[in-house]
Order: structure tokens, then sequence, then C-alpha cells
């Protein structure tokens, strides 16, 4: 079994040794009869990481998703989850699996809590603690009410609660705040942190590059099936992006601005020489984004 | 794409559950179902329980009336063999059967239907061998093998006054009226109806199904299922139940207000669970294949409604050539119309359940394949 090194959110250093993937793709290929979806990809998370899965539409990263959910069977390579063959022993890897699906497919002729409650059949869960996900997503007063009554917001929150509804081992993410407003959105970012830091492996997409750098502890940018790159944002960002600060002074009456690169040597001569004597009114730095990053690595954007 | 499996029956519950839950839900269905079972109830009640087998022949002169036993030689002394009604001549016998008048001598209130012009020579021409001319006037509503009958009667009657055959050609068979010779024991019209109500009762929720099924599919909440340990064989023989269970449920209820189950309860329970699986299975596929509820619809009633003719067919003995044999509903309503009007048993209808059967399971079988492969390409 692989296994990965811990890094930190800086990615600066390890915190532990290597421990077991929760997720481990490896050479992973799928294609749609003649079109190749995915040319070989290898992915893997740790338990408790927050793995961002970040691509354009059509890049290959609900293929994958279903292929890791046991939905799709692999053309090549090979996807286990908590060291289990996805292809061999899918109802076990399903049973340890939470998936948090881009479309609200909930059942809207039932309530979010029968909706849980028939998903709590499925996985085999005799007495599942619906009114407990029910709080804890923020639907406690509207848990018995019918799902087409439901906002946009509430929806995911009740997705998201369906995804927890077998308190998985890996959970995967596909989009899970889009459109949502920010009080929602947060109430999901903030359980995701809580699972990752109770040791759920986290698979997020999404297109928002905000929210990868927030929750990611790593970020994967898949592109026309291939990966482009891998690594925890910071590092991507420092490793790719330019960096700058954008100094603005005041000299003759008159507000003026440099901006001074930190790449390259002598970095901070320049810095305090851009400063020095001047009447300082405010000073920024500009740091690449995911998106610059990106943009910069495959020529496209990510919608 | 996607491994089938073996069914578990944990999961199996849980989606019949689900889906029963749903449909309660479904106002359209809700309110389509109680009325479907209320109106067919309703036209089976309305309609004739018994056959009204008698028939008014006017005859023209009013003399070959009297002379001509045709009465006696077309059926025997009951009350509802043919009465003879005199006319004075040809043109007033025509015109009492193009108007639908009751007979002239007003005891009773049926029409003629039927008139038979003798000319006024016919006993001299029979006599002397002669070939005379009878005339048959008959109304539109007359069925045809009703003329074969009154030709044979008219021959019939001049080889009783002559003693010798007219050369009169009966015209051959064209139809081939399949089933037990009913001649004197004809079934009213509301027990061949009953095949037809029934088989309306499982189009009907052959339709909920489908419905149900197509929106299941396009919201792709069935792949949610399918990311938890459920397997689309589950899924599968899950709708399966469901729809028959809705369907089976539907028009046993409808058999029990028709009151239906006098005899032979099961042939009759086990022709209709065959009719349930057949329209299950016809919702798994038209639900897999259509889009949307319109969509869904309007393929289901497409498929559906070449499954009603061997129904219909039961209607109208003989109006239909034999090859609605071979739908896959003709097997199933055979079997629903032996067992339900006809007090036939299991031997009796081993050809129809054996062909309902093989059908019902193709369908399904069918059914579940495309709706595997709508699931793995959702």
């Amino acid at each position: 079994m692989r296994a990965v090194t811990e890094t930190t959110r800086t990615g600066s250093a390890p915190r532990t040794g290597p421990r077991p993937l929760a997720l481990d793709v490896r050479a992973l290929r799928f294609a749609y009869g003649d079109r190749i979806a995915l040319h070989g990809i290898d992915v893997a998370v740790a338990p408790g990481e927050v793995l961002g899965f970040l691509g354009p539409n059509g890049a290959g990263k609900s293929t994958t998703i279903k292929v890791i959910t046991g939905q799709l069977l692999p053309s090549g390579g090979e996807v286990r989850v908590l060291g289990m063959d996805v292809t061999k022993r899918r109802s076990e890897v399903q049973a340890r699996i939470g998936v948090g699906f881009e479309e609200k497919n909930l059942y809207a002729s039932l309530s979010g809590a029968e909706n849980l409650l028939f998903f709590a059949r499925l996985f085999g869960i005799g007495r599942p603690d619906v009114d407990g996900l029910l709080a804890r997503v923020g639907l406690s007063e509207r848990g018995h009410d019918r799902v087409s009554g439901y906002s946009k917001g509430m929806r995911q929150r009740l997705m998201m609660a369906r995804a927890l509804i077998n308190d998985p081992d890996v959970l995967i993410l596909d989009e899970p705040t889009d459109g949502l407003d920010p009080t929602s959105a947060r109430t999901i970012r903030d359980l995701i942190r809580e699972r990752a830091a109770n040791g759920t492996a986290v698979l997020l997409t999404t297109h928002d590059m905000w929210e990868a750098d927030e929750l990611a502890d790593r970020v994967v940018f898949l592109h026309e099936g291939r990966i482009y790159a891998e690594g925890p944002p910071e590092d991507l960002k420092l490793r790719h992006g330019k960096r700058n600060v954008r100094i603005r002074f005041r000299e003759d009456g008159l507000v003026r601005e440099v901006v001074v690169p930190l790449d390259g040597p002598d970095a901070s001569q320049r810095l305090a020489q851009a400063t020095a004597g001047v009447d300082l009114l405010t000073v920024h730095t500009e740091e690449a984004t995911l998106e610059t990053v990106f943009v910069e690595m495959t020529g496209r954007g990510l919608t | 794409m996607i491994r089938a499996g073996r069914v578990h029956a944990r999961m199996v519950r849980a989606i019949v559950r689900k889906d029963l839950t749903e449909f309660a839900r479904d106002r359209l269905w809700m309110v389509l179902t109680p009325l479907a079972l209320i109106v067919f109830a309703a036209v089976y009640w309305l309609l004739p329980a018994t056959v009204d087998e008698s028939v008014t022949i006017g005859v023209a002169p009013p003399a070959l009336a009297a002379v001509l036993d045709l009465a006696s030689l077309a059926g025997d002394a009951r009350a509802d063999s043919p009465r003879i009604v005199p006319f004075a001549d040809e043109a007033s016998l025509a015109r009492a059967i193009d108007d639908g008048r009751p007979a002239p001598d007003g005891d009773r209130a049926e029409p003629v239907t039927i008139g038979l012009a003798f000319p006024a020579d016919f006993l001299l021409a029979a006599l002397t061998g002669r070939e005379p001319t009878v005339r048959l006037h008959v109304a539109g509503s007359v069925p045809p093998e009703l003329q074969g009958a009154l030709t044979a009667a008219v021959r019939e009657a001049a080889f009783a006054a002559s003693g010798s055959p007219l050369p009169v050609t009966l015209p051959a068979a064209d139809a081939l009226v399949l089933g037990p010779d009913r001649s004197g024991a004809q079934l009213p019209l509301r027990e061949r109806m009953r095949p037809l109500l029934a088989f309306f009762v499982l189009l009907t929720e052959s339709l909920a199904l489908a419905s149900l099924l197509a929106a299941e599919v396009s919201s792709r909440t069935v792949a949610a299922v399918l990311a938890t340990p459920a397997r689309v064989l589950d899924v599968i023989v899950a709708k399966g139940v469901t729809g028959t269970a809705l369907a089976f449920s539907q028009a046993t209820l409808l058999l029990l207000v028709t009151r239906s189950f006098d005899a032979n309860v099961l042939p009759l329970l086990a022709a209709v669970a065959l009719g349930s699986v057949l329209m299950a299975g016809v919702a798994l596929l038209t639900g897999a294949a259509g889009r949307d509820f319109l969509g869904t619809l309007f393929l289901g009633v497409g498929f559906l409604i070449p499954l009603t003719l061997p129904a219909f067919a039961l209607l109208f003995p003989g109006s239909v050539s034999t090859w609605i044999q071979v739908l896959p509903s003709h097997g199933v309503v055979q079997a629903i119309h032996g067992a339900g009007a006809l007090g036939l048993g299991f031997g009796d209808l081993a050809v129809p359940f054996a062909t309902g059967a093989l059908w019902s399971l193709a369908l399904f079988a069918l059914g579940g394949w495309v709706l595997a492969r709508r699931v793995a390409s959702a």
C-alpha cells in the first residue's frame, strides 16, 4: 500500500511520518467509447486530508468520482479505497464512502428526514442519528418538511447531511458550496474541516479557488484527463505564481505607486530601496492565486 | 459498465418503501388511480348484463309470412327466437328497416332490422324448379354472420316448400373466431369488457411507474442510490416489485368491485399477476427511455395501445385477424378472459399462461436492460 508524507498547510515540512492512504488511484484510465476521458491519472488522499480536485468542466473530475464510487468500471489502472480494490469489493467500499453530488439529487416529495432515513436503510444503518445530522447542517426546524419546499442552500446542506449518513471514512464532495449564500457555504466548510479533523479523507472538487485554497491541504489540477500539477496550494502558488509588493506613497503632493517583484535575487534589497525615505501610504502583497497558476499551466480558465 | 450482482432484499425493501411513499404523494397519480378505478367500475356496471338474442324479421308479402314457418326453421320456439312481422310490400319493408322503426303490430318495441322480400310467385317458382330471387334487406347493425344464417333459412324454406334445394351459395369464411363455441350462451358486453377494463387499470399503473422512474433517472437520484452498496439489479427488481404490486392491487380491486371472483379465483389472480409483471416490464422500458413526464407518457401510450388490441378483439369477436396472437398481451388477455368470464381453469388456459409468462419475463428483462444502460449513462 502506498503512503503519503503529511505536510503542513504551507507545505514546508512534514508533520509526521508516512500514513496509509484512504484513497489511492493509480494510472487510472477511462474511455467513453473512442473518447478517452482519463489518461492514467494518479491521485492519493490520506486520512484527515482534504484534497482539492480542480479542473474545468469536462476535465474528467466527474468520471474520476464515478470510478471511485464504483459507478463506472475503469478501462485501466487501479482504485483502492481504504486498501480495498473498488472493482472487486465495491459494496464494502461504498459502505465506507460518502458522496455529495453536484446536482441536488434529492427526493423532492420526501422530507429531509425521510431522505436521510432512506439512505440510512440502503447503508444498513439500523438507528441513524437523523435528528443529529439535521441539526448539524441547520435543518432541525425544517427537517420534516418536504424537500420540494427547500431553498437551494437547504438542499445543499441536506446533501451534505446525506453524504455523512454512514459516517464515512472517505468523503467525496462535488461542488459542495456551489451557488450558496455565505452562511450556508460557511456551514458546509465548517463541516468539511470538522470531518477532516476527525480523520476523514476528503476529495473536494470545486470551481471556487478561494475555497480550495482555504480548505485543501493539497490540490490537483486536472485538465483534459491529465494531471498538470499537484501539491499544497502555497507550494503551487510559490512555484508557479509571481510575487509582488505594491507600494503606494506620497511624493510632491501626489500619490504614487510602485510594484516591487519579490522573485529573483536581491528582493529584500529592492524592497528596502523602494520604501526608504518615502511617505508610505500602503503596502500590499500580490500573491498568485490558484486560478492564475492554473491558467498559466493549462492556458485556459477553470470554467 | 455497471455490474449487476445478486439481489439484496434489504435494498429492495428500502427502495420499494420509498417508491410507494413517493407514489402516495404524487397528486396526479393519486387522483388518476382512484378515478380510473371508479370510471372503469362504473362502465362495467352500466353495460348490459344480459344478451338480447331476439331478432325481428320483416317479410313481404304478408301471405308468405303466414305460409313460411321461418321462425321454426331459423331456431326453436324459445322466446328469443326470430319473430316474423308481415309487411304489405317490399317498399314498406325497406322503409321500416331504413328508419329503424318498430314493428307495425306495435306489441314489441324492437325495430325490424332484417327483411325478406319474396316475389309473389315464390311458392310456384320453387315448386316448378325455377330460381326465384329473394331480396334480403338488412340494417347496418346486423352482423354478417346473421345474413348468412338468413340466406340458409330462406334456402331451407324453399326446400320445405318444394322438396328440392335452391342453388344458394354461402360466402367462404374469411375470419377465424377463436375460443369456445358460445352458441346459445353468449357473453354480455360487460363480461367481454372485463379484460379490457382490467387491462386499462394495469395500463394506468404502468404509466404511473414509468413517470416515477423517468423522474428518478432524469433527476439522477438513482445515481445517489447507486453510490451506496445498492446495485443496479436491486433498483430494477425494486421498481419491478413496486410496479407489479401497484398494478396487481388496482386490477384486483377492480375485479373485486366487478364481482369477478365468483369462481376460478386462483387462475384469475395468476392471470392478473402475469399482466402486472408485463406492465411493470413496459414501465421499465418506457420509464428508462423517457426523458420527462410528457416524453414518458408519449412513449408509454404509443407502446401500450397495441397491447390493448387483444382486449378490444374480445369485444368484437371475429373483427381482427389472427396476427394479434403475436402481441405480448394476447396470452394475458386470453387468460384473464378465460378465467374471469368463461370459468376456465389452469389446464384449459395452459397455452395463454405459458405465452403470457414468456412475454412478461421477456419484456421485464428488456426493460431492466434498457434501464441499466440508461442508469449507467446518467
